[in-house]
């Protein structure tokens, strides 16, 4: 109990700081948002209208520890402001269309390359000096050392384009409307293919390296030597001993990785067209979009760390000795 | 308040450019007290015994090569306007020519002085944050501890692209603010594992022979730890480096870096505008990526070279599981215990 | 993944466009006659069909967004590409090619002997998609909505610079009075979509008003779908224009870069696209040289290579002329521009005020074609003196300077990169150093550059294109925002011509001035234009005809132009012919 709810204080300190981080950054760099907006409706308008709009995107002239405590409690409120590249779209509105498909993109493929890349690493410790224990974690760590969203481009080109094996964007088809239907489930499906199959092609390699030296130390445990003593069955002791103790630290990892995965579906999402909250970040950037900039980064975050609140908590569920300390 | 030390262990270090390199650091394993000297090429000439090591060092060696002698290989400015647009591979352009008439080759060859140098520095930079932070933890513990590891979590948990994307677009532009954006989310990585490391060092006997003549802390840190715990450094430092050039080439993908300086990352910038794939220039969009691909899988051989010398149960099957292939001798087949070699210490 | 399976993702595949069939089928059961479907089905890859595969709705690729935001408020800068011009209707539609105003809600006009109130005939029997009659009461509230007094913040606002009242006299009669004589807002006023009184009056806060289900009077103004990703926008059942639109439709997929544009448009998904395409016959016409065409006419605005006339050296006409002969243009035009275009003249007009031109103004502006020994020679007597490879400053500062430019316009950056080639072979050195846009327009516009890539103004005559050269009234000082002259240059005798060009609503006296304001261009350089911008447009017409092109010029092709409203009218269907 007490593990987590250091846990729990420990997100609170972090989703402070990505908060006070988040309201600082680009208050402090070059680039004014009031320009922006002035420059956004190219000589349509005149001081005193820039003043109006000034009103309606939430920019003041208070003191700044003022602005940002004013921030914190819109932010407690759920109240991110209006978008400027989207106005008088609130920043809500914008988000929350892309979240869910941030969320599934990231989490399919999390979900995929770890029970992949671990399968891989068991099989290949198990068999140590096999084909497959030989060549793949080199091959794969080749193919992990390429520039993701080159080798996201180069399939979208040659597999969605050339071939059209696979669709060239979106989450679903044009011509269904969200649903629960099969036809729609079937299509997100395929639309998921390929921007989750690059995802899970380049980090196998880390899970599979990760959960083989693991392995390899687990293997040299006692309990292990114990095991293979009392003749239990090569298969057993690989999976009900070596593999469950070897995986502890990976589930570690993986509460790790979901960082990565959602923040790293940005170029996902962007090559893939993808709609989900990277590729919004990206487009508020481009437009100094300060308001939906901050909604995205933190929705990111909280995304990331409410992600690993959940991996924290099943831990504990998997390893006794984190309950007890 | 917060619970702050790393309860988890962890056991592989993702780098945040979701490069996972094994850095299992051999806790157990006896560390001598080494002057630095022998310390640092007793294990140069260890790592470069590994052929895994030895070929990635070549490979590495190859592109600092071409980027030193860039002005020599492919004389006058990459960036002139030399023929027509995406003209083919041939005898006089071998790589071809970019979309706006460039030399492809040109290119290539001065990208990788750019490429390189933001990679080298960033990883030299963030090996030097994360040991004195990293250590710092590490050897104080308490207070000091919390509080830096508490920086050092939050750092980590802080999803690194969209923190990246942000900085990079509301820095002023250039070559200078990527380093820096770099090595700003790339620190903690590098500074977690030299911590836990650390906090085994601190128990060693040396330590406390160290602590009882009375050497300041200081040196106790950086002159008798840290030569013990060089190859930790440098492998962060190696897979920082990957992280740099890889995430540098997705800003610049992305047109956050400076396109008008010619490095990896812009000229694939450049490919993906001058729509090089649709028109058939692959010529335009492959060698970057080679590139970028190749000093990464080069990197990637050293630590796993590293890792394989520094953790003694990776080495005993060293033989058997050779990257490049040619495996001398099997272990019989149901032998599942790992070998230990263990050193006295 | 998947990869490993291909027969059984073929499968899956093949399911997929049973469904989609089907899907076709259920839609046309709902009424929408699908004729072209069994042609657009074959021989195509399975996903390139998603879009085609939809009777007769063209798809159209305007704007480049992640998600699509429902926003039909004509007075907000961020709604969606038909808003204006489509969804809800103008007074009258300028055509760049013809320099007329064709009719549209309005079916004629004329200002008052004294040229200060413009009377407005408004078209009998039109209606709102809500059923009720579209009256010049309408066309008053519109106008009064935007009034900064009414409403701040509002597009269109800055007609009332010089409007003074606009009033309905009748049902069919609209009454325009101006504070000041100003012919040309002529344009501004015809140009200005119109909204339905009783709707809008409804409304509280037209600023933050997304008018997500438009009443309107356009010839498309029903949204049967709409995704974050996707929207179609079918015909208005009631347009008053008999037996229009000819089609069905319009759809809109979701493409958030020029990539994913790129490839639609060249997989022959997207009908009707205005976005700029590198090197387009090997991307694009050669992957159906049949279907596949494009026009990109040079009449667009003159994209500037603008000098900071407040800085010294620069506030010599000798110094920027020379810069101009510094810069190779055809190179330019052929490499950043893949030729889409050619040279801009001394006079700075593109191609759509060709018969504008004075020839006597073209001559004189011999400072565009490249000639780097005159140019040299110009900026030695300038008393830059050379030292070694960089010249200096009389004070001894070296000529050395940003070039600013717009990050991810490549089209930009590439000539910049160009000019900055150029101008090191003068001794001048110029870094190319990129902004996002909104940062890189903040730094124009207070004046906070030395030199910068940039636009000019268009408009329907030369007047908006010098005022915003030349002109004091849209001179600001440093570190204030300028919409306009970014590089600070005025000229008096500029001025007094601009005075008498917006007064008179004279043509032939309107080409006069213009003719002597393109001398006082000519000849005293106040910024470098390089090349008359092209208007995108790219067109298939595998399932669709109708478009304009340069063999039927009725209007631009560019989805960006008003005259899209023209083009609206024309499209049909292939079959249907």
């Amino acid at each position: 109990m007490r593990y987590i709810l250091r846990r729990l204080g420990f997100y609170a300190v972090a989703a402070w700081a990505s908060l006070t981080l988040n309201f600082f950054l680009p208050r402090m760099m070059p680039g004014d948002p009031e320009s922006v907006i002035f420059a956004r409706f190219r000589g349509q308008l005149r001081p005193e209208e820039v003043e109006a709009l000034r009103e309606a995107y939430g920019l003041s002239d208070d003191p700044i520890f003022l602005q940002y405590f004013t921030y914190l409690t819109h932010v407690l409120r759920g109240d991110f402001g209006l978008s400027i590249s989207a106005f008088p779209a609130p920043v809500t509105d914008v988000i929350a269309t892309g979240l869910r498909w941030t969320l599934l993109l990231g989490g399919v493929s999390l979900v995929l390359g770890f029970v992949v890349g671990n399968a891989l690493g068991v099989l290949g410790t198990w068999r140590r000096g096999s084909l497959l224990d030989s060549t793949l974690p080199p091959l794969l760590i080749f193919i992990g050392s390429f520039p993701y969203f080159w080798l996201a481009t180069l399939a979208l080109y040659l597999l969605s384009f050339e071939l059209g094996w696979f669709p060239l964007r979106h989450a679903y088809s044009d011509r269904l409307s969200p649903s629960y239907s099969l036809d729609f489930v079937q299509s997100v499906l395929i639309h998921l293919i390929l921007p989750a199959g690059t995802v899970v092609l380049v980090s196998i390699g880390g899970w599979l390296l990760g959960m083989r030296n693991t392995m390899i130390a687990t293997l040299a445990e006692d309990y292990i030597t114990f095991a293979e003593a009392k003749g239990l069955s090569q298969r057993r002791i690989m999976f009900s001993y070596a593999a469950r103790n070897a995986l502890l630290p990976n589930i570690t990892a993986f509460g790790m990785a979901l960082g990565f995965v959602l923040g790293g579906a940005l170029l996902t999402e962007v090559v893939f067209s993808y709609p989900g909250l990277g590729y919004q970040l990206l487009t508020a950037v481009r437009n100094l979009d300060y308001p939906l900039m901050q909604g995205l980064f933190l929705m990111i975050t909280f995304a990331v760390l409410g992600a690993n609140l959940i991996v924290d908590l099943l831990y504990v569920r998997l390893d006794p000795r984190v309950r007890g300390s | 308040m917060a619970q702050t030390a790393d309860e988890r262990p962890i056991p592989i270090q993702t780098t945040p450019a979701g490069q996972v390199v094994p850095l299992a650091p051999d806790a157990t394993g006896g560390a001598m007290p080494a002057t630095r000297r022998s310390a640092v090429f007793g294990g140069v000439r260890r790592l470069l015994a590994n052929r895994k090591a030895a070929f990635g060092a070549a490979i590495l060696l190859m592109f600092a090569l071409v980027g030193i002698f860039a002005p020599v290989i492919a004389p006058g400015d990459p960036s002139d306007f030399v023929a027509r647009p995406h003209q083919a591979p041939s005898a006089e352009y071998w790589f071809g020519t970019t979309g706006q008439g460039q030399d492809v080759f040109a290119q290539t060859v001065w990208g990788t002085r750019v490429s390189l140098t933001i990679g080298v520095l960033v990883g030299i930079a963030v090996a030097i944050i994360g040991v004195v932070v990293g250590m710092t933890a590490g050897y104080f513990g308490g207070r000091v501890d919390d509080v830096l590891s508490l920086v050092m979590n939050v750092f980590l948990i802080v999803p690194a692209l969209p923190l990246l994307v942000t900085l990079a677009a509301f820095l002023p532009p250039g070559m200078l603010t990527i380093a820096f954006v770099l090595a700003f989310t790339g620190w903690p990585w590098g500074a977690r594992v030299l911590r836990s490391q650390m906090l085994a060092m601190r128990e060693k006997d040396f330590v406390s022979a160290a602590q009882i003549s009375g050497e300041s802390k200081v040196r106790i840190i950086f002159a008798e730890v840290l030569p013990n715990m060089t190859s930790l450094a440098v492998s962060g430092a190696f897979g920082a480096t990957v992280y740099a050039i890889g995430a540098q080439a997705g800003l610049e993908f992305l047109g956050l870096g400076d396109i008008s300086t010619i490095s990896w990352g812009t000229i694939l910038y450049w490919a993906g505008n001058n729509a090089g794939l649709l028109t058939g220039a692959w010529w335009t969009f492959v060698p970057a990526g080679l590139c970028i691909a190749l000093v990464a899988f080069a990197f990637a051989l050293l630590n796993y070279a590293l890792d394989e010398i520094t953790n003694p149960r990776l080495r005993a099957q060293r033989e058997i599981n050779n990257v490049l292939g040619r495996s001398k001798e099997k272990l019989p087949k149901r032998a599942r215990a790992t070998p230990v070699v263990r050193r006295a210490g | 993944m998947g990869n490993d399976q291909p027969t059984d993702l073929v499968a899956r595949m093949q399911g997929q466009r049973l469904n989609r069939r089907r899907l076709v089928q259920g839609a046309g059961a709902l009424g929408l006659a699908v004729p072209a479907l069994g042609a657009s089905l074959r021989g195509q890859p399975a996903f390139a069909q998603d879009a085609p595969a939809v009777g007769q709705l063209v798809t159209v690729s305007e704007q480049q967004r992640s998600t699509w935001l429902r926003n039909f408020n004509p007075f907000t800068t961020d709604n969606l590409w038909p808003t204006g011009n489509g969804v809800h209707e103008p007074l009258g539609v300028f055509n760049l090619l013809t320099g007329e105003i064709v009719p549209w809600l309005a079916t004629e006009w004329s200002f008052s002997p004294d040229n200060l109130v413009l009377t407005a005939k408004i078209r009998d029997g039109v209606m709102w998609s809500d059923g009720q009659p579209m009256t010049a009461r309408d066309v008053a509230f519109t106008f009064n909505l935007f009034k900064p007094e009414n409403n701040s913040g509002l597009l269109g606002a800055f007609m009332w610079d010089y409007l003074a009242s606009v009033e309905a006299s009748d049902d069919r009669t609209a009454v325009f009075t101006f504070g000041r004589v100003f012919t040309l807002g002529l344009y501004d006023v015809m140009g200005q979509n119109i909204v339905p009184e009783h709707v809008w009056s409804q409304v509280p806060n037209p600023l933050e008003h997304t008018n997500e289900n438009p009443v309107a009077t356009g010839p498309f103004t029903e949204i049967p779908v709409f995704n974050n990703q996707y929207w179609e926008l079918h015909r208005n059942p009631t347009y008053w224009q008999e037996g229009k639109p000819q089609i069905q439709g319009l759809r809109f997929p979701a493409y958030p870069g020029n990539d994913q544009m790129l490839f639609a448009t060249t997989n022959g998904e997207n009908d009707w696209a205005g976005n700029f395409i590198p090197d387009i016959e090997n991307t694009y016409v050669a992957r159906d040289p049949e279907h596949h065409h494009y026009w990109f006419p040079a009449t667009g605005d003159t994209v500037m290579l603008y000098l900071n006339t407040t800085v010294a050296p620069f506030n010599d006409p000798n110094v920027r002329k020379a810069i101009s002969l510094g810069i190779n243009r055809d190179q330019i035009c052929a490499v950043a521009m893949y030729d889409y275009t050619h040279p801009a003249d001394g006079t700075g007009l593109s191609d759509a005020f060709e018969d504008w031109k004075s020839p006597e103004a073209v001559a004189a502006g011999d400072w565009v074609t490249q000639d780097v020994d005159r140019a040299n020679q110009m900026l030695d007597a300038a008393g830059l003196t050379r030292d070694g490879d960089v010249r200096k400053l009389p004070d001894g500062t070296e000529m050395s300077y940003d070039l600013n430019v717009v990050a991810g316009w490549t089209d930009w950056v590439s000539a910049c990169q160009i000019i900055s080639q150029d101008l090191e072979a003068l001794g001048i050195r110029a870094r190319v150093q990129g902004y996002e846009q909104p940062a890189w327009q903040e730094r124009v516009q207070t004046g906070d550059f030395t030199m910068s890539i940039g636009w000019s103004t268009g408009g329907a005559t030369p007047f908006g294109y010098y005022r915003g050269q030349m002109s004091t009234q849209r001179f600001k000082a440093i570190g204030e925002s300028a919409d306009e002259n970014w590089h600070r240059y005025t000229n008096p005798q500029a001025d007094e011509l601009l005075d008498q060009f917006a007064a008179t609503s004279d043509e032939a006296q309107q080409r006069q001035i213009a003719a002597q304001l393109q001398m006082i261009f000519a000849e005293n350089a106040p910024a470098i234009p390089l090349f008359p911008g092209p208007q995108w447009g790219e067109f298939s017409t595998k399932r669709f005809t109708g478009f304009p092109s340069e063999e039927n010029p009725y209007a631009l092709l560019s989805t960006y132009a008003p005259t899209r409203l023209l083009v609206m009218m024309e499209l049909k269907p292939v079959a249907a012919q």
